[in-house]
């Protein structure tokens, strides 16, 4: 559609002269509805930018407190994480789900979490996901005694107690795997993150590059966020959706060129100061009591947990 | 795309590391070999750009947004299995630090992102380009089926595993985890992003492709300048004249119906999609056919003249769909979900009960898609009888809809309060700027 169709309903804009009454800045809705596109892709990729810097920034000051989980060994820390997830994902009762997240939530306690940020964050998001995804199972169930009818034509649909149950597990699962994620991202920092990743055998030539990528990251986000604000405090008028695309086009491949340039400079700026291509890491963790308790503690919950399941079932 | 936690079986997840690590372990290998020690801060600088693309909110046509994943078009700059790599890494990134997709299910997402997807859509992209120049045109298209047919194919492996999940883990008949079976997830994955998703991310990598070619062309040269250490031949831009393109389109269309057809007919020349052909009398067809032409060629220029600016894309293609509609009629046996009962019978050899109570509930004035009088519906009236009605009744079906619809929205902004006067978005009355005068 052209421009000037578009430009036709409405006032835009009310006449400014001294002295005159000055008619408001009104748009119909039809206009709202051009502006919302004009901007609309622009802001939300402008929100999803300040949210991924805001989320870091975030991580590196909890990952800071001087909570529990905070003061363990990041390696501890891994090997906590995997035995507790697994022993939740392979976990079928829902009795051991919720008993794992009210632990959980006491860890978080103890790490000087905000409380109600630990449980917005992991139940707003992905677990409601999950929740929308699981719902149609419940309904559409075949075998055992439903709870109640409801008839639609030829459709005979109703939950059962089974297929609820199954439903109440598979959130709580997501929701506990989620919350374990989250505990492990907030309390340690990207740096002592990346190096633990030694002991599950990660070749140091990937942790590199992930941290590499991870400092890179935030300048090209810096970058994306120069783009898109110049382009939404220059958008005057409306532009077609061709336009648009062609300019989100451009902004992507002048990104993709400038990562070559910068790449050919980091790499003449790491042959000065000396890389030969391998790759050396000093790390001075050194495993206190308190650390090798806490592993041992995270494997006996482990286990504790699958056999507790084992029983209930 | 991404994965959480929980959805797939730990076995499972964990598992899908028997595919992925050694994957990553040829590339590392692949790429070093290529670029020494180079390797690491090109790698890391795309996975950020990776990153970084994976946020990009691309405006779609009818006012929505959606997400590239933009491997494709790094596959064709870096290679497939540099792509691998840079796309791992800000898939794991994603995870470790950003809570995007689950820590266990890494290995699952990134085979089905990070391998996958640039590897279909970087061979697709080899495939249709062949020995082209590096600048023609042909490459633009090889590049957008390229990265179709990747990130169709990433999907497809997405309502694989999902749909794996209830036949491997389940406890008394109860799925575990996902629970959806293969015949469910694999559609839902397939349609959502073959109308979709991959649709946005062909026109991303087309543009992006045809943006390169026109300013950077040496990315598209220069890791192969470092391979093969000589000069690779970038040939001319050369544009691909229309009718070129809808000369190779309409027989390649063709090609793919009749192959489907020969599939769903049990490879039987006469009984194509599944209909016996041999029961068409071909010279009523004939009749059909140029009665339909002529409606077409007297109404749809009269429609194009008579609509409003706004509507006439619109209209006339719907006053298109509804002229040529009869050409449905061409074929024996019933169009799939429009049958009544009895075809239902004579297909399937039963009535569902359902269907019998649900059909005559209502019966319409153009029940059979045609007008009740003799001239239409009699049995030896011949196929443009038919056609005819079918046609009156669809373009009475088209305006029907129109006024039902266009009334609809008088009645809600009349009940809005006449539609324009309500200001939001800027609802502050602009203030008087008399200091500045």
């Amino acid at each position: 559609m052209s421009l000037e169709a578009e430009a036709d309903g409405g006032q835009v804009g009310g006449q400014v002269s001294r002295g005159q009454e000055v008619e408001p800045l009104t748009f119909s809705r039809r206009e709202r509805r051009q502006l919302r596109r004009q901007l609309g892709w622009v802001e939300q990729t402008l929100a999803g930018v300040t949210e991924a810097i805001e989320r870091a920034v975030f991580t590196e000051e909890h990952a800071r407190r001087p909570g529990w989980l905070q003061g363990l060994d990041p390696r501890i820390k891994i090997g906590m994480f995997m035995v507790t997830v697994l022993a939740a994902s392979l976990s079928h009762s829902l009795l051991v789900l919720l008993l794992l997240y009210g632990l959980l939530l006491l860890v978080a306690r103890a790490s000087l979490l905000p409380f109600d940020f630990f449980v917005r964050r992991v139940w707003l998001g992905i677990p409601f996901f999950a929740g929308v995804v699981i719902l149609p199972s419940i309904f559409f169930t075949s075998g055992g005694p439903r709870l109640f009818e409801l008839d639609l034509g030829p459709l005979h649909l109703g939950p059962t107690p089974a297929s609820l149950l199954g439903a109440a597990v598979f959130v709580m699962r997501v929701g506990d795997a989620v919350s374990l994620a989250v505990l492990l991202i907030l309390t340690t920092r990207w740096a002592d993150l990346l190096k633990s990743l030694q002991i599950l055998h990660v070749p140091q030539i990937f942790i590199l590059l992930l941290s590499m990528t991870y400092r890179y990251i935030f300048l090209f986000l810096h970058t994306v966020n120069g783009f898109f604000e110049a382009r939404k405090s220059r958008t005057v008028g409306f532009t077609s959706g061709g336009e648009q695309r062609a300019w989100i086009v451009t902004a992507l491949v002048t990104l993709m060129n400038r990562s070559f340039q910068m790449s050919n400079e980091v790499y003449a700026a790491m042959c000065a100061r000396g890389f030969t291509g391998t790759i050396r890491t000093y790390s001075d963790y050194r495993l206190r009591s308190g650390d090798v308790l806490a592993l041992l503690g995270a494997a006996l919950l482990a286990i504790g947990l699958f056999f507790l399941g084992r029983v209930l079932l | 795309m991404h994965i959480p936690d929980g959805y797939l079986s730990p076995v499972f997840s964990l598992g899908s590391g028997v595919v992925t690590i050694p994957a990553w372990a040829v590339a590392t290998h692949k790429v070093r070999d290529v670029l020494n020690r180079r390797t690491v801060p090109l790698m890391a600088i795309f996975s950020a750009l990776s990153f970084t693309i994976m946020m990009f909110n691309v405006p779609v046509p009818g006012g929505t947004t959606a997400h590239g994943v933009g491997g494709t078009l790094i596959a064709i700059v870096l290679g497939p299995w540099a792509a691998m790599l840079c796309v791992s890494v800000a898939l794991i990134i994603q995870a470790l630090f950003f809570g995007d997709g689950g820590i266990l299910a890494i290995f699952a997402n990134c085979l089905n992102m990070g391998v996958i997807l640039p590897f279909v859509g970087y061979y697709t992209y080899r495939v249709i380009a062949g020995r082209s120049p590096v600048l023609s045109t042909r490459r633009i298209w090889a590049a957008a089926i390229g990265s179709y047919v990747g990130i169709t194919a990433a999907a497809l492996a997405v309502g694989i595993e999902l749909g794996l999940q209830p036949v491997l883990f389940q406890q008394n008949g109860h799925p575990l985890y996902s629970p959806y079976p293969l015949g469910v997830a694999i559609p839902a994955m397939l349609l959502s992003h073959a109308f979709g998703a991959s649709l946005v991310e062909a026109l991303i990598t087309a543009l992006g492709f045809a943006y390169i070619q026109k300013q950077h062309p040496a990315l598209l040269t220069a890791l192969r300048e470092v391979v093969s250490g000589g000069d690779v031949p970038t040939g001319e831009a050369q544009a691909l004249p229309l009718w070129r393109i809808f000369a190779l389109a309409v027989p390649l269309a063709l090609v793919l119906l009749f192959i489907a057809g020969l599939i769903t007919g049990g490879g039987r020349l006469d009984h194509l999609f599944g209909a016996d052909w041999s029961q068409v009398s071909w010279p009523d067809v004939g009749i059909m056919l140029l009665i339909v032409l002529g409606i077409a060629v007297v109404l749809l220029p009269l429609t194009w003249l008579l609509l409003p600016a706004r509507l006439k894309r619109v209209g006339t293609f719907f006053m298109a769909l509804a002229i040529f509609a009869p050409l449905g009629l061409i074929a024996p046996g019933f169009a799939f979900g429009e049958g009544s009962p009895e075809d239902v019978q004579q297909a399937f050899g039963y009535i569902p009960q359902g269907l019998r109570d649900l059909n005559g509930l209502w019966n319409a004035p153009l029940s059979g898609y045609t007008i009740n009088a003799d001239f239409f519906t009699a049995p030896n009236a011949p196929l443009w009888h038919a056609a005819l009605g079918y046609e009156i009744s669809g373009i009475i079906g088209i305006l029907l809809l129109v006024l039902v619809v266009s009334g609809l929205m008088l009645l809600i902004r009349r009940l809005t309060g006449r539609g324009g006067g309500e200001a939001e978005v800027s609802g502050k009355p602009a203030q008087p700027r008399e200091g500045a005068l």
